[in-house]
């Protein structure tokens, strides 16, 4: 397993972008960081005047920053849940998938979790969170929530990585000293292959109750008010499967994009999308169903002041956003990817937008009626965000470009050590999987070994049979 | 001691006095026309319009508003600093200085109560010089709400004190009730049985707004009687 | 840089990351102890750094043990 300067490395296509980064990344980050500094300047000038340079206003007190807050959270789900997932079942097309998804997890909870702050009225007083929190505030769960979420996805993004960042080192790329401080020592040896399956097994059991707990708490600050549209159990699970929902739309798009540009075609192949949107169509019907009974149990209640919230969103000011959501999340990709005709890279790439703009609508359908309909007679409006709110949205979205961008400029997006593995290991381990629970088919499997795998099950493939040619 | 408010709506002629006594008192911001088009307009003591029935048997009722002061409110168990609680006296008390401005109590305050400062308070040239000393004028970027005029209980706790008696109930009035001209509003300890805002309170007219949510508000309203 | 240079500032991040956690632990715990001070639903904040201080040290604890591993693991 001895991994050292071998040129040309078999995976080269993988190393080039950090290799021989070219003058578009320049343009790009040179753009990116136009448009941030440009946004961060209507920033300041919210700090300037007050939040009500915003839309929001009474009753409608949250706008587009808690709606964009739950929709990055959301798509924060993509990536370590889905990595864990897949890791966890043994699925081997996993591969070239779960780098992409992990860094989009730690980009995008970080920009997530700064909205409630761009949100406050008072953001030079957020250091009251130390010493006055309170904890029975579920705005309190979420800073716990979400800072556990956030360094257990960036650990869990970081460690499969070792390997990959001692191939650069070895390699030697620039900055050098980046890629030895960051590659901890690794030599690819059996001993430290064993403590890295280890850490990662521990992990990815552990992300996941961790990914899920964000997503529930966030649904917890509308869930633990008593205002109608909000008051709901379903709240928890729905938004988790509204965020594992928008979560893999966002890592269809981000992988058909490097996919594009760095011309990864060799590793990123037709059966990885058409397995991915797959399971995009079964989130898209689970996600209905939960739209549906959230919505009957309303109706059929019929508690008047539910059914206000309701009759604003089917039929009232909010219905084209409604009913846009009920399109872009269920009609447009359960047609596209139910037909096998229609689930190619360029249909898939249409259900993934569609998909996230429509899970942005249902935050939003989320958020504003709730507020707009308060239970005693108040006169109410329509929410209009204003430039200042979009511009921020923008900020959210160039920062995640340039996040991603500046990841792929120093790492690789598609593990390379995985990839190598795969190549080497996984035909024999599957092989040795499906005779294992296959009738009539001898286990042809070494005693000491069969049992090690008995005593800790489920056993992950990156463990058992892996390391036995060093 | 339970502070308490009972409004009778047969006295109440919807004059909107209260509403106009409350502002002046607590330094309310006076917003601009084209902010209250927006829905930006700050009243601690609001004036809701209930609209029964259908012309030609359509009938008005108007109902003076305030912070409901709930023994079980649903706002400061949200609050994530703190900015707002409920005091040993029952008044549900809110902290300018503490308060981050997450609006999080206003999105779970089931009357709407509660009213934020989108910009830094201004006052319109005439009532510059004419602000209460008493009660501190709010930041930009917080929330304020009706305080059942805390400042005023203060006061009369200061007097008591300096003529070294008891607190009497009667000592201490908002600015709503003082200012009440059919006399509508009743201002007192809900706990003391003899005083004539607990008799008011057990009136079978009595209601609550929201009784149902359980957050037992107190502000009590006795119903119109036809 | 040399590979002395190197290791100690592993060590420092390493280190860091077990005062961010413990910084975090005793955030928690002082809200704690001013919800008890102030008899403001100590329940709730209970509740709530139980389940959260384990997953910050048990994340701490990973990287340590992946650290050390990698570095015993190293032939000589």
């Amino acid at each position: 397993m001895e991994r050292t300067s071998v040129t040309p490395h078999p995976d080269a296509a993988l190393l080039r972008p950090i290799e021989n980064p070219g003058r578009g990344f320049y343009y790009i980050v040179a753009i990116l960081l136009a448009v941030i500094f440009y946004t961060m300047y209507i920033y300041v000038r919210q700090l300037k005047y007050g939040l009500g340079v915003t839309g929001m206003a009474q009753p409608v007190t949250w706008g587009f920053y808690i709606i964009n807050f739950v929709f990055f959270i959301g798509i924060s789900h993509a990536g370590t849940l889905i990595s864990a997932i897949l890791r966890l079942s043994n699925a081997e097309w996993r591969r070239p998938i779960t780098r992409m998804a992990e860094v989009i997890t730690a980009i995008v909870l970080a920009i997530g979790g700064l909205h409630p702050i761009i949100d406050l009225g008072r953001p030079d007083r957020v250091l009251h969170l130390f010493y006055n929190g309170r904890l029975q505030s579920p705005l309190l769960w979420d800073v716990c929530s979400i800072t556990a979420y956030f360094t257990a996805s960036t650990v869990y993004l970081y460690i499969p990585m070792i390997p990959d960042i001692a191939i650069l080192r070895d390699r030697g790329v620039r900055p050098r000293w980046l890629y030895n401080f960051l590659s901890w020592g690794w030599q690819g040896t059996k001993r430290q292959h064993e403590v890295l399956d280890r850490a990662m097994n521990i992990l990815m059991v552990m992300v996941i109750p961790i990914a899920v707990s964000v997503h529930t708490i966030i649904s917890y600050i509308f869930a633990m008010t008593v205002q109608p549209g909000w008051h709901s159990t379903i709240f928890g699970p729905y938004f988790v499967v509204g965020a594992i929902f928008s979560g893999i739309a966002a890592i269809l798009v981000v992988m058909i994009i490097f996919r594009k540009v760095f011309r990864l075609e060799r590793y990123l192949k037709q059966i990885h999308f058409n397995y991915l949107g797959i399971l995009l169509l079964i989130m898209s019907l689970i996600w209905f169903y939960f739209t549906f009974s959230e919505y009957l149990t309303a109706f059929y209640g019929h508690e008047p002041n539910e059914m206000r919230v309701f009759w604003y969103k089917f039929t009232g000011k909010f219905a084209p956003y409604f009913w846009g959501m009920v399109i872009c999340n269920f009609v447009i990709p359960v047609a596209l990817l139910s037909n096998r005709k229609t689930r190619t890279i360029p249909g898939i790439l249409v259900a993934s937008i569609t998909v996230i703009i429509g899970m942005w609508l249902e935050r939003l359908a989320i958020v504003v009626p709730s507020l707009a309909n308060p239970r005693l007679p108040y006169p109410t409006g329509i929410y209009v965000p204003t430039h200042t709110e979009w511009m921020l949205f923008l900020w959210g979205v160039s920062v995640f470009a340039l996040g991603y961008v500046l990841f792929a400029r120093f790492f690789p997006v598609i593990s390379v050590w995985e990839i190598e593995e795969g190549r080497e290991e996984s035909a024999h381990i599957v092989g040795e999987r499906i005779k294992s629970y296959q009738p009539d088919m001898e286990l042809h499997e070494p005693e000491e070994k069969a049992s090690a795998e008995a005593a800790e099950p489920p056993p992950p493939d990156d463990e058992g049979g892996a390391r036995d040619e060093t | 001691m339970k502070w308490g408010m009972v409004i009778d709506l047969q006295k109440c002629t919807g004059c909107g006095e209260c509403v106009a006594a409350c502002k002046l008192e607590n330094n309310v911001a006076i917003v601009e026309p084209e902010e209250s088009a927006l829905g930006r307009s700050m009243l601690w003591m609001d004036m809701l319009t209930m609209y029964e029935g259908e012309y030609p048997l359509l009938r008005v009722r108007q109902i003076p508003r305030p912070c409901m002061h709930c023994d079980h409110p649903p706002c400061t168990k949200v609050c994530p600093v703190r900015a707002t609680y409920k005091n040993d006296e029952g008044i549900v008390a809110q902290i300018y200085p503490q308060c981050i401005g997450c609006r999080y109590c206003m999105a779970a305050c089931p009357y709407t109560v509660k009213s934020f400062n989108w910009y830094k308070p201004e006052w319109i040239k005439e009532n510059r010089s004419t602000k209460n000393p008493d009660v501190s004028v709010r930041p930009v970027g917080v929330v304020e709400k009706c305080t059942f005029c805390h400042h005023r209980l203060q006061k009369a706790k200061e007097q008591a004190k300096y003529e070294n008696r008891e607190l009497l109930e009667d000592d201490f009035q908002p600015a709503c009730v003082e200012s009440c001209p059919t006399g509508a509003i009743v201002f007192g300890d809900l706990d003391n049985h003899e005083h004539h805002v607990s008799h008011l309170k057990h009136s079978p007219r009595a209601m609550m707004l929201l009784e149902d949510l359980g957050t037992e508000p107190k502000v009590i309203y006795l119903r119109e009687v036809d | 840089m040399n590979n002395k240079t190197i290791f100690i500032i592993q060590v420092l991040s390493l280190s860091f990351i077990w005062v961010l956690f413990t910084g975090i632990a005793v955030w928690i715990l002082n809200l704690i102890k001013v919800s008890l001070a102030l008899k403001d639903a100590p329940d709730a904040s209970v509740a709530i750094s139980i389940v959260a201080i384990p997953v910050f040290f048990t994340l701490a604890s990973v990287l340590t043990y992946v650290f050390i591993g990698l570095q015993r693991g190293r032939k000589e």
